[in-house]
């Protein structure tokens, strides 16, 4: 892949760059209605040309239901604004974009479903369902709650959020002699691959995929999406190559979006701050097919929904809803920041009603001994790591500055584990992993740890872009954890090489295999559970307009042993500026008749420099039980700071904060200084 | 997101542009530094069969202090208002609104003239024309025409323009002693147009009251509009904290914003009535040189 | 489809092309001239990966017509250095981690070249206002500042201007 050297020189390949012969420029002709019926759609590809249904693959994939997933061209109906409804083909974008000015479309508006707890309740949009619930999820058991002392219930929202890349999707087909190759943005070239294969009716053999240097992912680009299916289809038609760039429009309406999920939250607790208990039902905005990962989402995020805490009882129902919107999708942190950003509400609100501190409350329901919650997550030793955090994030003497503290539990994706493939050739080393980097520099402890694994320089070590062509099978970068897996597996490639090359020689010496070579695949999987500890401090101003200035913005957490530690740090320093862009200024808006109100970036929220802080990260001293020591990381700001922000902001303005994002126009009147 | 097909004509002259624009009534569009003209193109929520670009034409960019006015050439960057050094000196009220355009690289292209003739109550340098009562020269086929900025704009994107027209200069006052300006903008989330925003110009006179006031909105309703009601309750007072807060409580009460995923009516009027009490306030200190 | 007959010069390269008179500069950029370095990132002038400097001045040329460029001089990230070694910025941004995904970068240093060459001892609130044109989704800034920081105190203001000036091919 590129250099970072090459990368400020301006001479990176990213999805764009890449330039064939005789390539044709793909665009899509869109709804612009949330629901409706097609009554005219004439001009470009449509569903008859190319009758195809979509593929759930990648992260937070689920099988989805029959008669509910997303046809690849829409047939019939359109179910959310932004549908790929046709296609065009133009000599370059601009012809393209003029040509779905010819495509005919006539559709009848039908009443639109864009709330999805109204969804909940409504009866089903599609009358072949029972309900508007794609798939119900219970967890835990359901417990008698009337010998509590105390009882508090909250609801509580994060609405849905753009991934917003600044590099928006993009993809080139090209089919020649019987073989796909697809050039893309992405961060699983084998799940592109597969989806691919499952749509288009091809065995994987036929498609080859190549990861382009990616331009941020943030969960985006994992998964496989009509547009994909489409430019290999025309490629296929054609003959000649197809190049697809999404715009910041499209991506804005058809990329799947991340959050979208609100609880009704119920702890129950003893006088002293205790917790006893807890129940919620949970209510995911998944979109309008079934497959994206609104399913997966509703079990993971109810699953994550006692916190580092020890609740004996716990019951969750969650629900991933129908709405006429694009499928939801993983967003950087999935599932994780939305489930203790419910929980850790909670806990600020129980502090606040038996008037003890938060941190207090959070110290009093921790433990020092791992176990297993009764929604099944994996705690770790949690009491010493918050009473180190309270230290190194100086808590206490910031008490003045009314800072909001928040205590979380990071999942990381531990389970698939990962592939690496390892070759020794004229004098240097080329490893490919399974997930595809896309900005958080796995070339670094790719060169350390083969550094570490076989003794060989790391100058002679490089990281190659994704390609199903060079690496038989992949996971995907996702999930804090390629780090840690895709580290293990160049890890127990290199010690398999090392071990190969002692047995053969008697004696293993870094030259002689630079000049020998080697070449070997892993695919190393983990054993328990990898779940690690973090917790965000924030403090802020709000002035009398309402508009927050994040003052101290700092993180502890846990990453075992940091691999390449300014890399760590630049990770979570971004993380933490997402987080605040989800709690202050990132939404994706609908009116209630379906028209998309979020039109451009920045309507979109992302935030700018002068809008963000400078941030402290403090890493505990551990490391994992692996090989390697590594610990998940990627996701953990986004999990902590939304909470942490949103109790600095209450604590600030007296103003109790359910929702993010948090409106200027709710703090505007009770601003304090 | 590409502009439709246009024509594109690079005239040499001033008069070569109107000429051409008369030839083309009602198909032809100026194209200055596009920073307006070129985002409605690529979104087609326009189209023309041709753009005249008057980009080129240097001897209309200039800025010109003649006694107690500086004449602006319309084609005068909006970053190069921003540097100057002849307006920060003696106009700060034009030169902190045009610092709050968009952003560096958009005021780099983007001229005074383009930001003060669209029409859009949501540009920032209209405001400050009405609260400086300046003078637009529009010239045309038939020669120039001077025209107050009070009078150009009529209703959202309808100006006084006429189709063969074009803003060639601006005159503004500098700002005396006794005088003061100033722009307060809030801005909507990370973007360049705002929620609202005020430019205010007070003078005071011999009896330490205030002599005159104009208080110019941004973004508020269809056009860039000054607040009558404030003015006139300001007029004859002391600016005090407590007069300022009045005259902006009337300014407020007959603003009329629009709601929209930026914001519901009473935030809007709630931002506008903070942003001009601190228009107004900074531009009496200002005034009395503190 | 209307044409026009352009020449520009980029990074000291004179060029003359016959393009569509709607073609924007960062397309003629990046598709006529095969310089790929300065990236698109949205549809409304707001993210600035598509910063160059035009005449020395960063402007976004998503939102210039390639005509407006005729008989200008413009610089992008891949003239910036002007030879072999990287340019401090360059450098800097990535001794700093300034870049994680890369695809900002051009038009920030490009932003940033002005920044330094106008101010440079801005303090890192200056430095924030002035990038705020400029949108990165990974690194949450504070390394880009650290980056325009480290490569101010490495940079020479004058010989930079008069590097991304020169040469106006008229």
């Amino acid at each position: 892949m590129s250099t970072v050297e090459e990368i400020v020189q301006g001479k990176g390949k990213f999805v764009d760059d890449v330039v064939l012969p005789g390539m044709q420029h793909m665009a899509v002709v869109r709804s612009n209605y949330s629901r409706g019926r097609i009554v005219k759609l004439k001009g470009g590809y449509t569903f008859k040309d190319f009758p195809a249904y979509m593929a759930s693959v990648g992260e937070g994939a689920t099988e989805g239901e029959k008669g509910l997933i997303e046809p690849v061209l829409a047939d019939k109906y359109v179910n959310y604004i932004g549908e790929p409804m046709a296609v065009v083909l133009g000599k370059d974008r601009y012809d393209a974009e003029d040509r779905t000015e010819d495509v005919e479309v006539e559709i009848e508006p039908l009443p639109p479903m864009m709330d999805p707890e109204k969804s909940l309740d409504s009866p089903p949009v599609y009358p072949f369902m029972k309900s508007n619930v794609y798939r119900k999820v219970v967890l835990g058991s359901d417990f008698r709650t009337d010998n509590f002392e105390i009882e508090i219930e909250g609801h509580f929202n994060n609405r849905r959020v753009a991934t917003d890349p600044i590099e928006t999707r993009g993809i080139v087909a090209s089919y020649e002699k019987d073989l796909l190759t697809v050039w893309i943005s992405t961060q699983s070239v084998h799940s592109i691959r597969e989806g691919l294969a499952e749509i288009l009716n091809m065995p994987q053999e036929k498609i080859r995929v190549i990861q382009a240097d990616t331009g941020g992912a943030f969960g985006l680009k994992g998964g496989v999406y009509p547009e994909y299916a489409l430019a290999a289809f025309l490629a296929i038609k054609t003959g000649k190559p197809v190049k697809w760039i999404e715009n910041r429009h499209e991506h804005l309406m058809a990329s799947r979006p991340g959050r979208g999920t609100s609880a009704y939250m119920k702890l129950y607790a003893n006088k002293n701050g205790k917790i006893l208990g807890m129940k919620g039902k949970v209510i995911v905005d998944s979109g309008a097919y079934s497959g994206g990962s609104g399913e997966f989402a509703a079990r993971f995020v109810g699953m994550q929904m006692t916190g580092p805490y020890k609740i004996d009882n716990a019951y969750v129902e969650a629900y991933p809803v129908y709405t006429n919107k694009v499928v939801q999708g993983p967003y950087r942190g999935a599932g994780r920041p939305e489930a203790h950003f419910f929980i850790e509400r909670m806990i600020d609100m129980l502090a606040d009603k038996l008037k003890m501190d938060p941190v207090e409350v959070r110290l009093m329901n921790t433990v020092d001994k791992a176990f297993k919650s009764p929604l099944g997550m994996d705690v770790p030793p949690a009491k010493t790591f918050l009473e180190d955090a309270i230290n190194k994030l100086s808590y206490r003497k910031l008490l003045k500055d009314k800072p909001g503290f928040a205590f979380f539990v990071l999942v990381p994706a531990f389970q698939p584990g990962e592939t690496a493939r390892v070759k020794i050739e004229n004098g240097e080393v080329k490893v490919w992993l399974g997930g595809d980097a896309h900005g958080q520099r796995h070339d670094l402890f790719v060169k350390t740890l083969v550094n570490e694994g076989l003794g060989i320089d790391r100058n002679l070590v490089h990281l190659q872009l994704g390609d199903t062509a060079m690496l038989k099978d992949g996971i995907g970068s996702w999930g804090s954890r390629s780090a840690m897996v895709g580290g293990m597996a160049v890890h127990e490639a290199c010690k398999k090489i090392k071990q190969a090359f002692t047995a053969k020689h008697g004696i293993y010496s870094s030259t002689a295999l630079l000049q020998e070579g080697a070449d070997e695949y892993v695919h190393w999987r983990g054993e328990g559970s990898m779940d690690s500890l973090g917790c965000n401090l924030v403090t802020c101003e709000v002035n009398s307009r309402g508009q927050v200035k994040v003052k101290e913005c700092s993180a502890y957490y846990d990453v075992g042993r940091a691999l390449t530690p300014e890399v760590v740090r630049g990770q979570i320093a971004g993380g933490m500026a997402q987080g605040i862009g989800q709690t202050l200024y990132e939404e994706i808006m609908y009116s209630e008749d379906g028209q998309l109100l979020t039109a451009s970036i920045a309507d979109a929220g992302v935030p700018i420099a002068n809008q963000l802080p400078e941030y402290k990260v403090f890493l505990a001293d551990t490391r994992s039980n692996l090989a390697i020591g590594a610990k998940g990381v990627g996701e953990s700001p986004t999990i902590g700071v939304p909470i942490a922000l949103s109790r600095a902001i209450e604590n600030v303005t007296g103003v109790k904060i359910y929702e993010t994002p948090i409106k200027q126009e709710l703090l505007i009147s009770t601003a304090k200084h | 997101m590409y502009p439709q097909s246009f024509e594109y004509i690079s005239p040499r002259t001033l008069k070569d542009a109107v000429k051409f624009l008369k030839e083309h009534e009602g198909e032809s569009k100026i194209l200055a530094g596009g920073q307006s003209l070129i985002p409605i193109l690529k979104m087609r929520f326009a189209s023309f069969g041709y753009l005249v670009d008057i980009g080129g034409l240097q001897d209309l960019s200039y800025i010109k202090r003649e006694g107690d006015s500086i004449r602006i050439g319309a084609l005068t960057r909006t970053g190069e208002i921003e540097e100057s050094q002849e307006i920060r000196m003696n106009n700060i009220l034009l030169a902190e609104a045009a610092s709050q355009v968009a952003d560096s690289q958009v005021r780099n292209m983007g001229t005074v003239g383009g930001n003060c003739v669209h029409g859009d109550p949501g540009n920032d340098l209209p405001s400050v024309m009405l609260a400086l009562d300046a003078t637009y020269k529009l010239t045309g086929p038939d020669g120039s025409r001077e025209v107050p900025a009070s009078s150009f704009y009529k209703d959202s994107y309808s100006t006084d323009l006429g189709d063969a027209e074009i803003l060639t200069e601006i005159t503004v006052p500098v700002i005396e002693h006794g005088s003061g300006g100033a722009y307060v903008k809030h801005k909507r989330r990370s973007g360049d147009f705002s929620i609202a925003a005020v430019a205010a110009y007070v003078t005071i006179n011999e009896m330490g009251n205030c002599g005159t006031a104009r208080i110019a909105v941004t973004s508020i309703g269809p056009i860039n509009f000054r607040s009558k009601e404030a003015e006139d309750f300001l007029i004859g007072k002391k600016l005090s904290d407590q007069n300022i807060s009045k005259a902006v409580d009337l300014m407020v009460d007959s603003a009329e914003p629009a709601a929209d995923p930026y914001g519901s009516v009473s935030f809007k009027k709630e931002i506008l009535r903070l942003v001009g009490i601190e228009a107004i306030s900074k531009a009496t200190d200002r005034a009395l040189g503190v | 489809m209307s044409t026009n007959k352009i020449r520009v010069t980029v990074n000291n390269k004179v060029y003359e092309k016959e393009i569509d008179s709607r073609t924007l500069l960062v397309d003629f950029i990046r598709e006529k001239l095969g310089l790929t370095g300065t990236h698109v990132g949205c549809d409304t002038t707001n993210c600035g990966a598509c910063t160059v400097l035009l005449d020395g001045k960063p402007v976004k040329s998503c939102t210039v017509l390639a005509v407006q460029a005729n008989g200008k001089t413009i610089t992008t990230i891949e003239g910036l250095s002007h030879g072999k070694e990287l340019h401090p910025l360059q450098k800097a941004f990535i001794d700093k981690n300034g870049l994680q995904c890369g695809y900002c970068t051009a038009g920030m240093i490009m932003m940033a070249h002005w920044i330094i060459r106008k101010n440079p001892e801005a303090t890192r609130d200056e430095i924030r206002e002035a990038i705020s044109g400029n949108i990165c989704r990974c690194t949450g800034y504070d390394s880009i500042v650290d980056s325009i920081q480290e490569a101010s105190r490495e940079m020479i203001p004058e010989e930079e201007e008069d590097l991304v000036t020169r040469q106006r091919g008229r």
